[in-house]
């Protein structure tokens, strides 16, 4: 609990200080290409991890395959410019019902 | 620097993202409870960080060990691009230090994206309207999926537990459409992650993040990310 706590609060100090400190600091000066091409990557390499982990879990326990078709569902239809909430909300129904016709399938 | 028709503008795209946030606030408590958080704090730490991937990667490296040190880094680098975002509001922020780094706050995602004007600039009443309706969704949310949705079993037969992988899908797919240039990196990223089979969650996400240096080997083209 203690450690919860902890993260909660640290992460929750550091989020508002990288939204204070460019506006309080920097001014209108940008950073330099270099780094803001790392700062750009960023996000899209711990989306990837965290997509990873998340669908592999722990030891890969967690690995359940049909949370893979609703995922597919959900970026096509991103892919045809759907909302983000249409998309979930597509995966989320096309996953239990997938579950719901394999316990009937037994 | 404003129209004045900002806010209203604002809390009317805010309604829009909050329908989303408040959907995934909902699968953010759930799965924060079920891996152990009590509700009071999973509900506190959406008040106070305010941002579903970098609290997800939180609990996602706590659950699976390796302790505070890599959780909290897997979690601050995930939002470490609020940094450019918010340096970049910078000119169209009025008042001194203080009160610019108070007004950063409002930098979110959806707000910061929908407030670019198309030839240039930043509409801050349009971005703090729609992080101002945001916020309380995303709080409202988690207080549902803490206290109200059923954990486990329950979570999987509702298919609740796609939210988040969907989440992350597709805030990677739009990412990648905006900038190709770094789905090397981001397959990268997902093998050296896929090390989780044998280190702790933490420390596969926080290794999985040196894949952004893959970055470069290739000239900088940052794009917005589409809405």
């Amino acid at each position: 609990m203690t450690t919860m706590i902890v993260a909660t609060v640290a992460l929750a100090v550091l989020n508002a200080l990288y939204k204070a400190v460019g506006p309080a600091l920097l001014g209108g000066r940008e950073f330099p290409p270099r780094l803001r091409a790392v700062a750009d990557a960023l996000p899209v390499v711990l989306l990837a991890g965290l997509l990873t982990v998340d669908v592999l879990g722990p030891g890969w326990r967690d690995f359940d395959w049909t949370v893979l078709p609703g995922l597919g569902v959900a970026i096509a239809l991103r892919a045809v410019g759907r909302s983000h909430l249409t998309c979930i909300v597509a995966a989320v129904a096309g996953t239990a019902g997938l579950r719901l016709l394999l316990d009937a399938l037994g | 620097m404003d129209d004045g028709g900002g806010w209203p503008k604002g809390l009317r795209v805010g309604v829009g993202l909050a329908a989303g946030a408040f959907l995934l606030a909902v699968g953010f408590g759930a799965f924060a409870v079920t891996h152990g958080w009590p509700a009071w704090l999973t509900i506190t730490t959406s008040a106070v960080v305010f941002s579903g991937s970098a609290q997800f990667a939180l609990v996602t490296a706590l659950a699976g060990g390796g302790g505070l040190g890599p959780a909290l880094t897997s979690a601050a680098l995930m939002n470490l691009r609020f940094v450019p975002m918010a340096a970049a509001t910078a000119r169209f922020l009025p008042g001194g230090p203080l009160q610019r780094a108070a007004q950063g706050q409002a930098v979110v995602d959806g707000s910061w994206v929908a407030a670019q004007r198309p030839g240039g600039g930043l509409d801050r009443q349009l971005m703090f309207g729609a992080t101002l309706v945001q916020w309380p969704a995303w709080i409202l949310g988690t207080a549902l999926g803490a206290l109200v949705v059923p954990g486990g079993a329950a979570l999987e037969a509702t298919g609740l537990d796609v939210i988040f992988p969907g989440f992350f899908g597709l805030l990677l797919f739009d990412s990648l459409r905006a900038s190709p240039r770094l789905a090397p990196a981001g397959l990268l990223a997902a093998a050296i992650a896929a090390t989780c089979r044998f280190l702790p969650s933490g420390i596969a996400l926080t290794l999985a993040a040196a894949a952004a240096t893959f970055a470069l080997r290739q000239p900088a083209r940052i794009k917005e990310p589409q809405p």
